[in-house]
Order: C-alpha cells, then structure tokens, then sequence
C-alpha cells in the first residue's frame, strides 16, 4: 500500500498525506522518498493545484524522521553522502513546486520529517503535548542530512538554529511559533480546520501572514554582520568543547557546516552537508549512539510476561523511610501523580522527608522543569505518618531505610500483616540480598528491589532486582511502574552488589590500591576524567561517602571472595572515623568553601600504611593506571553476563552509562572491550593478572570470546 | 423513626492563632491534610465515599467551593462530588446535619463532613471608590479617557478593606461580633469580673487536657511549609500561666469606654481545619466500625442579630422540645466560647424562668447547665475559633469526652453570627 495519498479538492487545494502502512510511527524509508517523489512530480504537472497541504494520517504524529535501521546500515561515507543527497533531492523538488506549500504538524516533526517541513513555505503547529518539533541528529552521531543545516538557520536564524541542530533538543508548538519555526501554532482540536481555511485564502492568491510574526524576524546584530556571526559561532564552539570535551564529532560538524555554508549559495551548503553526513555516518560514536538508540527504545517496552490487563493500576503508594533516598523516592512518587503515605519513625525524620522533597522542588522550579502550583500539587499528595495508617488500601510500598538487613526484615514482616494481598513490596536496597530479605515472607513472590540511585531527581537508571522467589508479575508490574516514573529499568538478578555496584566497586577499590602504590591521588582521577568519566573514582567515592563505599565494598568481598578483597589501604583508612568524604569535607580530598584539594594528611596515612603494609611505591605508566581500572570492570561485566545477573551486554552498558556516567560515546563497558578488542583485553589481564593478583583472572565468558573471536555485540 | 447517625470518627489539625503559624497554608491544603488522614486511617475504601461537605465561612476567592479542592487534594476519587456550605460560626455543624439530612433522605450513604478556616488568610480588599476606579480604567479605550480615570486617584482610595472586621460586622444590626457581646453583657448585667475569671477558667481547663493528651486522640500533627523545619502537633492558644490579673489588665476592645469585653475573655482569630465520617448506625455496623458517637436530632433557631451569643439557648430549646429530652438528661456539654461573657448569658438564660417566658414562650425554665460539664477541656476562648471549622470540633470533642466518661447524652451547641443559635444531641457509644 502506497504511504503517501493525493487527494484534491476542485478549489484547487490539493493535500499529499502521510501514513506509513504497517508502521505505528510515520518513517522515511528509501521506498517512502521515493514515492514522495513521484507525487511530487505529480504535483508538479498538475495544474489545477493552487495550493498544497502535507499532513500525516497518523493521529498526533507528523513525521518522526528517517529510518534509523537504514542510516545504521550504512557501510561507506560515499554512500552516506549519496543517501543525503538523494533526500536532499526530494526535498529541493518540493521547495521549488511554483505553488504554495504547508505542512500541518500535529504531533512530532523530528529529523527529516522537520526537514521536510522545511522545504515547504508554511508550517502550521499544533499545541499538543506530541508536537515535538527537533533535529535529533547530533545525538546519533549525525548530523541533519536532507537540508536542514541550511534551511533552519536561514529560517530562524543562526543561533536559533544552533540551538536546535548543536543539541538535538526538541520544542512544542508554542516555542515553534515564538522563534519562527512555525507560521502559526492552533489548538490541535481545530488545526486541520485552520489548515484548510488558510489553504483556501492562500489558493485565493492572499500570502498568509500570521501578525504575530511581523517584526519578529529582526535580524539582529550578531546575525547580520560577519563580525557578529564571527563571536557567534566562536561563543558557539567554546560552549560545544566545554561540554563535550571535543568527544563527539557530530555535533563539532555540524557547527562547521553551518558557519561555512550560512553565507553560501544554497547549492553548495548541500553539497557539504551530505559530505559532512558521509564522513559522520560511518564513525564509531554515530554507530555507538545509533546502538544506545536501539537499546533505550528495547528497554521502554520489558520483554518478559505483560502485568495482567484487568489489575487495578498503582493509585497510592507508600514509602518507609524519609531519609534522602526515601524522601527522593516520595518526590518522584507524588511527582508522577501517586499519593504517597511517607513513614518514617519519628517526625524529625519525616520533616527532613518533606525538605528534601522540598530541596528537590526548589532545584527543579529554578530551572523551569517544573511550575511551583506542580510542586505544590506533589506535596500536597505526601502525608508524613508515623504509622502504617492508609497501607491496606496501598498498592505499593518502598522500604528506604537504613542499609540494616535485620531492620529491614522485621520491616517487611510488619508490612505483611497491613497490607493488602495485591500490593506490591519492594526495597531499595543497594546492596543486600534480596533473597535473603524475602526468606521470612509469606508471600515472597510479591517481593522484589527496586533500587533508585542517588540524587534520585537526577538519575535515570533503576535496577529491578529479582529475587530467588520473586514472580515475573512482579518484574513486570515494577518494570511498567519504573517506565512511568521515566526512569529506565534494568531487570537484574539478585547478588551481592546487584550490576551497577558490583561493576563499579572493583574500579574504585582498584583507584585505591593505586593510591597506594604510589600513583599520586590527582593523577588517577585526572586520568579517568580524561577517559570520560565524570568524576574520577575518589572524588566518586567522597561523593557517595567513604563508609557507605566501605560497607558496599564489604559485602561484595563476602559474596565473591578474594577478588573484591577490599584494599588494604581503604580497611586503613577505615580506622578513621572522621574521614567520610564530602558530607563531613573530608575525605581523598578536602573540601573547604565549595572548592577541593587533595587531603594533605593522606600522604603521610598512605606513607605509613606503605611502611606497615611493606608495599613498595611503584612506577605506573598511566595507561596501565587508567586499564587495571577499566578492564576490572570489563573482566567483572563479563561474569554478570555470564552468570545471568543481566540479560545482555546492552543491558548491561545502558545501566552503566545511567548509574555510573560512562562516557556515552564509549557506548559502555562491554562495548569499550569490544573497540579495544577482546583479545588485547584477555592478553592484559592475564599480564595483570601474573603482577597483580588473582583479581585480574580474565573471566571464563571472556576466554571463550576471545577463542571464538566473538564480541559482546553483533556488528553485521 | 429515622435511624441515627454514626461518627464514625474526627480528627482535626491543631488550632493556631491566625497570622502565626498556619499564615503559609492554604485552607484548602489544611483541611484536605485532615480528610485524607481520616480517611487513610479509617482505611476508609475512596470509591464507597458519596459527599464530601465542608463548612467554610471566608471562602478563599482562589478555592472557590473549596469543599471541591479539599476532596481532590485530599486525593480522594474525581467521581465523589462536594459542596461548601455557610452558616457562619455553625458551618461546621452544618457540614454535619447536610450530611445527616443527606443520609437521611437516601441521597448518600458514606459522607466526609468537615470545616476549615484560615482567618489568616482573608484578604484585605480595596475599596469601593478604588475598585471604580480600576473599571473605569479598564473601561476606558482611549489614552485621554485612561487619563481622565486616573485623575480621579486620590492616596486615600488606597486605604484597605479589611475583609476578616467586614466579616465579623453583622450588616443588619451593623454591631461588630465583640459590640453584641457588650449588648448581652448589659442585658443580663455581667460584669468584667465574672468574664475574665471565666476566660481564666477555660486556659486552666485547655491546659490541663493538652497535659493529659486528651487532644492527641483527635489531632494531626502538620508538618509547617514551606521550609519542613517544624511540625505543630499541639494548640498554640492555651497559656498555662494565665491569670486573673493580666486579664484583668487588658482594655475593652470594643467599647473603650464602657466596655467589658477585651481580647482576653473573648476568643481569639484562628486557624484551623477539622473532619468527621458520617454513615448510618447500621451501615458502620456492616462495614465493622466502632463509632465514636451518633447523631440523635439537631436544630437551628434564629434570633435578633444584635444578641445572637444567646443562640445556643434559642437551639437547645427546640431540640428538646422536638426530642422531649431535659436539659438533666444531658451529661456533658460543649457551649462554644464566643465570648465568656455570652457563654454565662446562656447559663443565665437557661436558668431563668423569665427568660424562658419572655423570649421562648413557655412557663418554665429551660434547665440550668451544671457548669461542671460544661466545656471540661476548655473551650474557644482558649483554644481558639476558626469559624467555619469549630462545630466539627465541639461534636469530636464532646463524643470522645463522652466515650472516656462513659456517658450517654451530649449536647454541643454554639452562637451564630447574624443572630443564629446551633444545637446538636449527640449520643455516646
């Protein structure tokens, strides 16, 4: 069945709509160009068309940009640049038709559905909530192919437009309106309305004007000079290194092509664009990012068993506990819509509930992502009790409290007996077993983790831990519930440290043998930074809290042995009880007036322990440095995978890149082994592994990988 | 015979003194703390509830039927309608005999009845030549026209309303609440002395139950924003170290010169919220409750403005005439606290065959109140009156004193501004 239908009107008023059959989103596939590009001719040749209106079929969607299957197929840049080109084509077609053209948006306009959008003369928006209108290349690793590096920044202006090509960040309708995206933004209930009137003026020979606009395409100063694009462009690409670091190729490109082509004839910016698209299409971070794509749109939807349909749905909720996880995770709760019975034991720690959740709120006001009658509304939906009154008409309760695996059973030995046999019990636990918190229930199959990380506000990831007992209903009712809060979850199977902090540890327990080796503390931290990741291991580890470190640290050394031994610098470090990291400004670093330095005390702790310990300070060359910490990670992904703590290794990367901030374009641990090469990582280690220890045994999952010359992910 | 009507239970929040502690919160947000705790704590199931109606005298011009946003706020199903009602002081005790009448007419089954006020929080309003001003401003389409309005500014148009006197100004006998206290102070010839050593009597009462947690049973702690720093779980009227002597101090209020009536023996402006659930007696059976006491009958009467602190003796009249109860039969009373000096009108009132013949038209007195169950926790005077909100906490109150005293008939009534007196019977478990 054909995507694209012409139907004309005898007013002379012509619509071309968009339903790509088969398909729940409107794509442009080769064959979907292809056939646009027939029409157009058609149009073209037409003479009794005055006007053309471009629509989707599709409620609330326009046209949610190019298949991305197809741009990940891509093997050359000669061809990338040729498919840029052809589209490139299409649209050059659509833009020269000699009658007006307008493209009625309801519903998202992203990549080369925009670009389409902007081939024509009219855009007309809607003000729902689906109409998303974007150029989300960048964050593929691309860079807008079919033109819209040249037409977005003559339309809006350059630095409208770099807004949007530079950062991948989508607009509503309204905000389309306001920079001049869009020619008018209509309430969505009456857009098609709208549409048809003004084709019928425009046919009539009247331009549409919209009035709101007049005036409000002043070119300003920095836009229409030279010098003032000059200090654009380099404000531009100073803004793009500091937070990129220089990392990401495509969206430095698309900075060059728009700042060498914004003065061009268009001919020539189109040539560079999809020579620019070539060159970015095939590189690993394009291919890295189009893979983290794949994994977050697999993961929005849980493969295991569907939560049965006729279930009541979570209304209210309850959680125990309000220090800062529990008040973080009330927050989100009330946020989201769920009321939220707060326990705690005492109302000093209710109030500290409510401030966090307040702290929260002030941050998220502060930067418009919320309104302050939102932030009310959620407060209003948390009650601070110190009882289980309201829990047998609760859905779902979160434990929170302290990391105490005897507290926390007759917690939950409690919560059995209020409340009601369908709700759901999890715990946030960050480190105990979930089994064994569960061996005193009744009814364990109700019962799973549910582990939030810390600031909850902030991050993405949580790991739903399935416990011995635990049913798949239960994954599954968590895993939908995570996807509403908009948290991404990680299915997991129980063990000491669950994924995230089981990979992790050995990392940071690994920074610390180096500390104590010799390798001076700003180095190891500077040279992680450097590999991307946002904090160096011991600044991470004062962040999170030396004893809580500690304590994880602990109970990962009783559940895998030797290899998690904790190092003996951080058992002597332990001894100081002062020295927890930045809650009490002292830690591997000391922390006075918002700034840090390295403690100065540690060199002679480190010296003494040196001297006890009889460990000789060594000479470390730093790529050894920054591996004896990488490849621990490696080596420990590769057990998880293998024992089936995580279903995949791009699972096991997106957990990574959520919970711990892997370099995004290192595409996380399993696929930075696989850029290095599985068999440079099985030689290293068993290098290491003869120096420094057992640790570094290379795990047996890797052996086999490296003997079949298997990598983690599938590259065909 | 109509069936009683069980409480279920009722909680409220604590009562502060207005501009203080509660001055951050909203009406709406307080109340709905209180129907979301009831309902949470009797495991109340949301869907079964039919009514919501809550009692509220100044009626936040930003929560317009604020019985409405109290339900929702309360997180209560948007299925489950609400109304506001108004009776001035005897909105509370509205909310509740609606629900009564509700249930009794078949028309609900399971009703949330509360009161809430945030005398805080009442605006201070501009005024009448002001206000004319900005419509004819906004009126005006031309510059000169915009001109010409504004010319007619003067400083003194900025002068506030104060919408909290406006209200308690009764605009047919055109009195001040506190004037109609001085009225009965004259007619029944009550001097200063019994009415401070009456304001000091009900500090004692309020002190000693606040001692004993008698009013933790019926309160919800509320935790204060917008910082969370502090949590107020207790009254904040009651002065354990009130005496006669620095009441005695005190200047009338409202009549300088020969007043009686300063701020000490009259109640103080207040803040507050309170709720009770109300279904049959035999529905709370089935649904396995224990009430805390039952409606029996209740009545209204009205009366002149001017002397409206007799209300309770107007109201208490007709509901024992209705229900041939004797004021002995009674065993606890809660007469609200006005003013001391209307509360020992009504005992004057109730004790006095001339009254009784003068004003009620019978032969005999109505029935003197044995002042030693009369308000035994204390009452307005220290405790507070948040207008719309105090019948919810007289009938609480009353019930839960029944129930540790083992009684069986209650009585709690209250004064009305705009000449209106409110009487419920209430009966213990």
């Amino acid at each position: 069945m054909a995507a694209w239908t012409l139907l004309t009107t005898s007013e002379g008023v012509a619509t071309l709509q968009f339903d790509s059959a088969d398909e729940k989103i409107n794509k442009l596939t080769p064959k979907n160009m292809t056939e646009l590009a027939a029409c157009i001719a058609e149009i073209r040749n037409n003479a009794d068309i005055r006007v053309l209106l471009i629509k989707s079929g599709k409620p609330n969607m326009f046209i949610a940009g190019a298949d991305i299957a197809e741009i990940r197929n891509i093997t050359s840049a000669a061809q990338g640049e040729q498919k840029a080109r052809d589209g490139q084509h299409v649209f050059a077609s659509l833009e020269a038709l000699q009658i007006p053209t307008i493209a009625v948006i309801d519903g998202p306009a992203l990549g080369g559905g925009l670009e389409l959008a902007l081939a024509c003369r009219y855009r007309l928006v809607s003000d729902n909530t689906k109409t998303q209108l974007g150029l989300p290349e960048v964050s593929l690793g691309i860079l807008p192919g079919f033109g819209g590096t040249q037409r977005l920044p003559r339309l809006v202006g350059v630095s409208a437009s770099l807004d949007l090509i530079l950062t991948g960040k989508m607009i509503d309708g309204r905000k389309a309106e306001m920079i001049g995206l869009a020619d008018a933004c209509y309430s969505s209930a009456f857009l098609n309305e709208k549409a048809d009137l003004i084709a019928k003026d425009v046919a009539a020979g009247h331009p549409f004007v919209n009035r709101k606009l007049q005036g409000k395409c002043l070119e300003t100063l920095s836009e229409k000079t030279p010098m003032g694009r000059f200090i654009l462009f380099k404000l531009a690409k100073k803004q793009l290194m500091a937070k990129t670091k220089g990392r990401y190729p495509a969206p430095l490109l698309a900075l060059d092509v728009v700042r060498d082509t914004y003065r061009q004839t268009a001919h020539d910016g189109y040539l560079v664009e999809a020579e620019a698209f070539g060159q970015l299409v095939i590189t690993p971070e394009a291919k890295t990012l189009i893979q983290l794509f794949y994994t977050r749109e697999d993961l929005k939807k849980y493969p295991g068993p569907a939560p049965k349909k006729a279930e009541k749905p979570i209304q209210s909720t309850a959680v125990v506990g309000a220090g800062l996880m529990g008040g973080g995770i009330s927050w989100l709760l009330a946020h989201t819509g769920y009321t939220v019975r707060m326990k705690d034991i005492s109302w000093e720690a209710i109030l500290k509930g409510y401030e966090s959740v307040k702290n929260i709120q002030k941050k998220l006001i502060s930067r418009q992502k919320v309104t302050t009658h939102e932030a009310d509304m959620a407060t209003i939906r948390i009650s601070g009790i110190l009882d289980y009154s309201g829990f047998a008409k609760t859905d779902l309760v979160i434990e929170a409290i302290v990391e105490n695996m005897a507290l926390k059973k007759s917690v939950f030995s409690e919560l059995e007996t209020v409340v009601s046999p369908t709700a759901l019990l999890a715990t946030n636990t960050s480190s105990l077993s979930i089994t064994e918190m569960a061996s005193d229930l009744k009814h364990p199959e109700r019962f799973a983790g549910f582990h939030f990380f810390s600031p909850v506000h902030q991050m993405p990831l949580v790991e739903v831990i399935r416990g011995e007992k635990t049913s798949d209903h239960t994954v599954a009712r968590l895993v939908e519930l995570a996807i509403k809060l908009k948290k991404t979850p990680i299915v997991v199977k129980d063990g000491p440290g669950f994924l995230v902090n089981r990979i992790l540890i050995p990392y940071v327990n690994e920074a610390v043998r180096l500390l104590a080796e010799g390798v001076p503390l700003p180095k190891i931290d500077a040279l992680m930074e450097d590999f991307g990741m946002p904090l160096g291991p011991l600044s991470l580890a004062d962040e999170v809290g030396l004893d809580i470190g500690y304590k994880v640290a602990k109970i990962l050394e009783e559940g895998f042995g030797d290899r998690m031994q904790v190092s003996g610098l951080f058992e002597y470090l332990h001894q100081y009880p002062a020295m927890l990291g930045k809650k009490t400004r002292k830690g591997f670093y000391l922390y006075e007036d918002k700034k840090k330095r390295p403690n100065p005390d540690l060199a002679g702790t480190i010296q003494s322990y040196q001297a006890e310990s009889g460990l000789k300070p060594a000479t470390i060359l730093d790529e050894d440095i920054v591996a004896r910490m990488v490849l621990l990670m490696v080596n420990e992904a590769a057990r998880c995978l293998e024992e089936g703590t995580v279903e995949k290794p791009a699972y096991l990367d997106m957990a990574m890149l959520m919970g711990t901030g892997f370099p995004v374009y290192r595409g996380g641990v399993c696929r930075y082994a696989d850029a290095i090469g599985i068999d440079v990582v099985v030689e290293t280690l068993h290098r290491y592994s003869d120096i420094y220890g057992a640790r570094f045994e290379p795990a047996r999952l890797l052996l086999e990988m490296n003997r079949e010359y298997t990598p983690f992910y599938d590259y065909t | 015979m109509k069936e009683r009507i069980a409480i279920v239970d009722g909680l409220r929040s604590p009562l502060c003194k207005s501009g203080g502690t509660f001055a951050n919160i909203a009406a709406d947000d307080l109340a709905a703390i209180i129907v979301r705790e009831l309902v949470a704590r009797l495991d109340v199931d949301k869907n079964e509830i039919d009514e919501v109606i809550i009692g509220n005298v100044a009626q936040p011009v930003n929560a317009m039927n604020i019985a409405r946003v109290i339900a929702l706020k309360a997180g209560l199903p948007l299925s489950v309608p609400a109304y506001t009602v108004h009776r001035n002081c005897a909105s509370g005790m509205e909310a509740l005999t609606s629900a009564a009448d509700k249930i009794w007419a078949g028309q609900a089954r399971v009703v949330v009845a509360g009161g809430v006020e945030s005398m805080s929080r009442i605006p201070l309003l501009f005024g009448r030549e002001m206000t004319q001003l900005m419509t004819n401003l906004m009126k005006s389409r031309t510059v000169v026209q915009k001109l010409t309005a504004l010319s007619r500014f003067r400083p003194s148009f900025l002068k506030p309303v104060v919408g909290v006197i406006e209200g308690l100004t009764d605009p047919i006998c055109n009195q001040i609440m506190g004037m109609t206290a001085e009225n009965l102070a004259r007619e029944f010839g009550i001097g200063r002395d019994l009415q401070d050593e009456y304001a000091c009597r009900s500090h004692q009462k309020a002190i000693q139950a606040m001692d004993a947690g008698i009013f933790k049973e019926e309160m919800v702690p509320i935790p204060l924003p917008p910082a969370y720093h502090f949590l107020q779980d207790q009254d904040d009227g009651p002065r354990s170290n009130q005496s006669i002597e620095a009441l005695a101090k005190l200047k009338p209020y409202f009549d300088h010169k020969n007043g009686t009536v300063t701020v000490g023996n009259s109640c103080p402006l207040t803040d507050g919220a309170g709720a009770c659930l109300v279904m049959t007696e035999s529905h709370a059976k089935k649904l396995g409750y224990k009430p805390i006491g039952y409606l029996k009958a209740y009545a209204y009467a009205g009366l002149e403005p001017s002397r409206m602190g007799l209300g309770p003796i107007y109201a208490t009249s007709k509901v024992l005439d209705a229900t041939k109860v004797k004021v002995k039969d009674i065993k606890l009373v809660e007469l609200n606290e006005a003013f001391a000096v209307q509360v020992l009108a009504n005992l004057n009132a109730f004790g006095s065959a001339e009254f009784a013949k003068t004003y009620l038209g019978k032969s005999r007195a109505i029935g003197a109140i044995n002042p030693d169950i009369l308000n035994v926790n204390g009452g307005a005077i220290a405790l507070g009156h948040p207008v719309g909100m105090t019948g919810i906490r007289l009938v609480t109150t009353l019930l839960k004193e029944m129930n540790r005293r083992n009684l069986d008939l209650g009585l709690a009534t209250l004064c009305v501004g705009g000449g209106q007196g409110a009487s419920l019977l209430l009966e213990g478990q």
